[in-house]
């Protein structure tokens, strides 16, 4: 078991390196085709991390170890995160961890970035991390929430049996499972850092926020991040509200979990190329209103409806 | 809702565009007829009056004087505007503004047009060029000694030279 | 009032202070005061008769008259009356009563005579340089006549910084540039935030000079001037060769035949049109809103290419010369600019119907970067900024010129005086530009595109031009001279005047709104910064040094 599990990991990691750059591509090719444009390739950011790969070092912030640590750190939290996801089969860390630990990796991510602005220590990216952190403490317990709210539901904690569309419950209408559905679907771009709500790396405001004293490999490390950061979202996302037709056997369960997740792409990119970006005050506010409904969402999922 | 259904417009706007880049340079993007682009000089026609020369903006045709015989017409095109004067004060149309744009190059000297022009017995009185009003007279008239080796126009911005084929006491003033 | 009434009601007030006034037409007049009187005059002009200040002109006048002279420029809108208070201050005792103390607007203009001249406003509310870098020496003013155009200074102290004031309590400073994405030329704003929000803001810029005005003065002639005159802006280039043009003529009493002025007034709307498009995308990626930053642009260049095929090149059309213009409008040229217009008009409302009811963008438009009407009228804001808040100042309809008092149209204004207003009152002007193409195609008559000037221009006579930029007024003076080049040539791009509001319109906004803010007045620094001296072979680069660049760009740095 424990050698299957490994396996499993591994292949997990493995599955979501190689495929989050081109979900990356694909955001891109889509956003340009409604831009009248051409685009890059579908396969340009894997050009473009192998060429920030093979940049010199340039150590440009406060605390260069910092900001290297920040970069490991970011990148390995979110492949840990994939580990404990079901990726079109059962998850591989079965035994390892609870939803708690989810949520606590998942904050960890987050803090990352925040590490990488104070390790940078620049104005700008002071203020980056600044905006960072606000919007972390109005989007994490939402997502909290969600999970919570599965977990009452299925009655454990248990990774698999909460990822498992657990929100909607057991019969009647789900009405805390479709609350919830409908906030996580209205803050998903913050998660994943996209229009309308990427406040902390505004390029035109502040200029790349949190990332502005990075460069070459760390900064790869980074920006492959937030690619994998992009799927491991979307797998979550469809895990707990979008569960039906993974469960069927392989290679079709697979295939329809990853079209879902290609579907949840697509529609960050529709929403960021639509959309102005929002100020931090009128996101924060727009967060605070849906933790709010996430909550008394929890509450009826804890009075069974 | 409103607001969603600005947003399906706007996203509408562009999905019925299409695609419009141009795959320029790959493929050629000629210019239209009227194109002011780098301006060629025809020393078959030139009759080396130095009217472009007065009449540069950019101050980037220079004349020289080697003899009484050789008249030398160079122009630099580094500071070209490619406003398109020289070409319109031409009396003899030797100067036509082509409709090259890709003038880029490493070497300034890839722009340059050098004309040496015969002057026959010229007296370099200045009539061969038709004023098109008080306001384009040749402000040196005579002969001219522009800095060739440095490639600077000589300025005299206290005045003109008037009725004197010779100039003796010019003040080469370097830009 | 016409200028017959005011020059009467000067004489009543002023009596033997009053010099002399020059009325060369009803929509003119030049006041000629003491110089003690200035500063009453200049009181009485724009608080008590309500005019709108325009610009301050310094020139050394000493080879002609011995004495330097100073003028106010000003404006009657309403009374469509453009007028300037001159005065001559002398050489021994280059000083002047400043008028900032009762005309805020005044600010930059006198500091400018100050630095470039050498003509020191007695009473500045805020001595402080402006145009000249820092490190100068004192004492070496440009546009005086015996300082060589090509100049360059002993005794340049690269090490003298800028004196910025003090932090308001409790403020920490975010560095807005020399370098910043959505800035396209350096420009230096020291803003002072407390958290997020902006409590202050200081200015330093004029760093891309060029020295067009003293090279008008020096070395160009009256008809290279327009070639340079378009490479103020590189935008507005049409605006600025068609004003001095313009203010050329009026003072050779020349006056371009009707084909010109409607050729004028065509290529003059077609530069707005892709103006305000630009702007438009533009502020929608400051806004993030990427898709229709590129809309924008898609939709804006099919107008690049109808302008490059009627005039041999995008942008600098390169069209006037002193008495018309350079080339002619073809009937296939006509029938294809008529054909982009109708394209171009049906997607843009379009998108403007799309854009009316987006609430995202108007999230952050509405209550943003608000200059109401007092704030205009006290700095004499113009253009879409001042239109946006109500105001309805249009030199097209104001002070006529070109083929503008044949054509309709509507002067676009919207209340509210925030960013918002401004996009919608830049959206709907280019329909406003379209119908003004569309009847000046159908007003042109065949003729003469040049005037035929007989006679050299008359010497030492003072013309005036105010021409609507996209971005508001663009006013030129010009003194003619002799060698066929003006004594003086003074550029006001209405950027100068707008930008002296942007602090006051940031103040107690939000960090985030300083981009957009300033991005609102549609800032063109190039068109501000017109003036500089300096060889840039040698001196200008030391300017800013390398230390002094990363110290502005990285501040807060402890």
């Amino acid at each position: 078991m424990e050698l299957l599990s490994i396996l499993g990991c591994v292949a997990n990691a493995g599955l979501v390196l190689a495929l989050a750059p081109l979900g990356e591509g694909v955001l891109r090719k889509v956003t340009a085709r409604l831009q009248s444009r051409q685009g890059p390739p579908l396969l340009q950011p894997y050009f473009d991390l192998l060429k920030l790969l093979g940049k010199e070092d340039i150590e440009s912030g406060e605390t260069p170890h910092v900001q290297r640590g920040a970069g490991y750190l970011a990148l390995a939290t979110v492949l840990t995160v994939a580990c404990l996801l079901p990726l079109g089969f059962r998850t591989p860390l079965t035994g390892a961890g609870d939803v708690i630990l989810l949520v606590y990796l998942i904050t960890l991510a987050g803090i990352c970035t925040l590490l990488a602005g104070w390790g940078a220590g620049s104005t700008y990216a002071l203020l980056g991390s600044s905006r960072e952190m606000m919007t972390m403490m109005a989007l994490e317990p939402l997502f909290a929430v969600s999970l919570v709210a599965g977990a009452v539901q299925t009655g454990s904690c248990q990774v698999d049996r909460v990822l498992d569309g657990s929100v909607y419950g057991a019969g009647g209408i789900p009405w805390s499972g479709l609350i919830l559905l409908a906030t996580m679907a209205l803050a998903f771009p913050a998660f994943v850092q996209r229009l309308p709500f990427d406040v902390a790396e505004a390029e035109t405001e502040i200029m790349e926020g949190a990332l502005i004293e990075y460069s070459g490999p760390k900064l790869a490390l980074f920006k492959y991040a937030q690619m994998v950061k992009l799927l491991v979202y979307s797998a979550l996302f469809v895990a707990l509200f979008v569960p039906w037709g993974s469960g069927w056997a392989f290679p079709f369960g697979w295939l329809v979990f990853w079209g879902k997740v290609l579907a949840m792409v697509l529609l960050v990119t529709a929403v960021a190329a639509s959309h102005a970006r929002y100020r931090i005050d009128q996101a924060l506010r727009h967060f605070a209103r849906l933790l709010v409904l996430a909550v008394g969402a929890l509450v009826l999922a804890c009075y069974g409806l | 809702m409103t607001s969603l259904l600005s947003k399906i417009r706007e996203v509408m706007v562009g999905w019925n565009a299409g695609r419009v880049t141009l795959p320029y340079p790959a493929a050629p993007a000629p210019p239209p007829p009227r194109f002011r682009g780098r301006p060629i000089f025809d020393a078959t026609k030139c009759i080396g009056c130095a009217g472009c020369a007065n009449n540069c903006p950019a101050r980037e045709i220079l004349v020289y004087d080697v003899c009484q015989e050789i008249r030398i017409l160079k122009y630099l095109g580094r500071r070209c505007t490619y406003c398109g004067r020289c070409a319109d004060v031409c009396p003899e149309g030797a100067i036509t503004m082509s409709g090259e744009f890709e003038n880029a190059t490493p070497a300034i000297g890839d722009i340059e047009q050098r004309l040496e022009l015969f002057m026959s017995t010229c007296q370099r009185c200045g009539r061969c060029f038709t004023e098109p009003s008080p306001l384009e007279q040749l402000k040196l008239k005579g002969y001219r000694f522009d800095d060739l080796e440095h490639d600077r126009w000589v300025f005299r911005s206290q005045g003109y030279l008037e009725n004197s084929p010779v100039v003796d006491d010019l003040t080469i003033e370097l830009d | 009032m016409v200028a017959r009434d005011l020059l009467n009601r000067l004489k009543e007030m002023l009596g033997p202070a009053l010099l002399r006034v020059d009325t060369p037409a009803d929509d003119r007049i030049f006041i000629h005061v003491e110089r003690d009187a200035i500063r009453a005059v200049c009181r009485h002009v724009f608080r008590d008769l309500g005019a709108r200040y325009v610009i301050s002109i310094g020139a050394d006048d000493r080879p002609f008259s011995g004495q330097y002279l100073v003028a106010h420029d000003f404006a009657f809108d309403a009374a469509h009356l453009l007028g300037s208070v001159v005065t001559h201050v002398p050489e021994g005792d280059p000083r002047l009563d400043s008028i900032t103390p009762d005309v805020p607007a005044a600010n930059w203009a006198e500091r400018e005579l100050r630095d470039l001249v050498g003509i020191e406003p007695v009473g500045h509310v805020e001595p402080k340089r402006l145009i000249l870098p820092d490190g100068w020496p004192e004492g070496a003013h440009p546009l005086r006549k015996d300082v060589a155009w090509n100049f360059v200074p002993e005794g340049y102290d690269p090490e003298r910084a800028f004196k910025f004031g003090e932090p308001p309590p409790g403020c920490t400073v975010v560095p807005f540039g020399p370098f910043h994405p959505t800035l396209d030329e350096p420009a230096h704003f020291r803003l002072y935030v407390e958290g997020e929000v902006v409590r202050g803001c200081e200015y330093r810029g004029f760093m891309v000079h060029r020295g067009i005005e003293k090279l008008a003065e020096s070395v160009l002639s009256y008809n290279d001037i327009p070639m340079a005159a378009e490479r103020i802006c590189g935008i507005c280039g049409c605006v600025h060769n068609v004003a001095y043009a313009q203010a050329v003529e009026e003072a050779a009493v020349l006056r371009a035949p009707p084909r010109a002025e409607y050729i004028r007034t065509i290529m003059l709307e077609i530069e707005r049109l892709h103006s305000h498009l630009l702007w438009v995308g533009l502020a929608c990626h400051i806004l993030g809103f990427d898709t229709l930053f590129m809309q924008s642009f898609r939709i804006r260049e099919p107008v690049m290419w109808i302008a490059e095929k009627i005039s041999g090149n995008r942008k600098t059309y390169a069209l006037c010369l002193i008495g018309g213009v350079r080339w002619d409008l073809t009937l296939e040229l006509i029938a294809e600019l008529r054909r982009v217009l109708d394209t171009l008009e049906a997607e843009w409302r379009a998108v403007i119907k799309a854009v009316l009811g987006d609430k995202n963008v108007q999230q952050r438009a509405r209550g943003v970067g608000v200059a109401d009407r007092s704030l205009v009228q006290e700095l004499s804001l113009i253009g879409p900024v001042a239109r946006a808040a109500g105001v309805p100042l249009d030199c097209r309809r104001d002070h006529p010129y070109a083929a503008y008092d044949r054509v309709e149209f509507e002067v676009v204004t919207h209340e509210g005086g925030d960013v918002w207003a401004r996009i919608v009152v830049r959206m709907k002007e280019v329909l406003q530009s379209i119908e003004i193409i569309r009847q000046c195609l159908d007003k042109m008559e065949p003729g003469p595109i040049q005037l035929a000037i007989t006679d050299e221009l008359p010497v030492g006579r003072y013309g005036l031009s105010s021409v609507e930029a996209p971005r508001g007024e663009s006013h030129h003076f010009v003194i003619t001279g002799e060698n066929h080049r003006p004594r003086r040539w003074r550029v006001r791009a209405p950027t100068y005047q707008n930008l002296q509001a942007v602090p006051a319109m940031i103040k107690d906004q939000q960090l985030a709104d300083m981009t957009i803010t300033l991005g609102s007045i549609d800032p063109c620094f190039s068109c501000t910064d017109r003036f500089e001296i300096v060889d840039l072979a040698t001196s200008t680069t030391r300017v800013w040094s390398a230390e002094e660049l990363a110290r502005l760009a990285r501040a807060g740095r402890r």
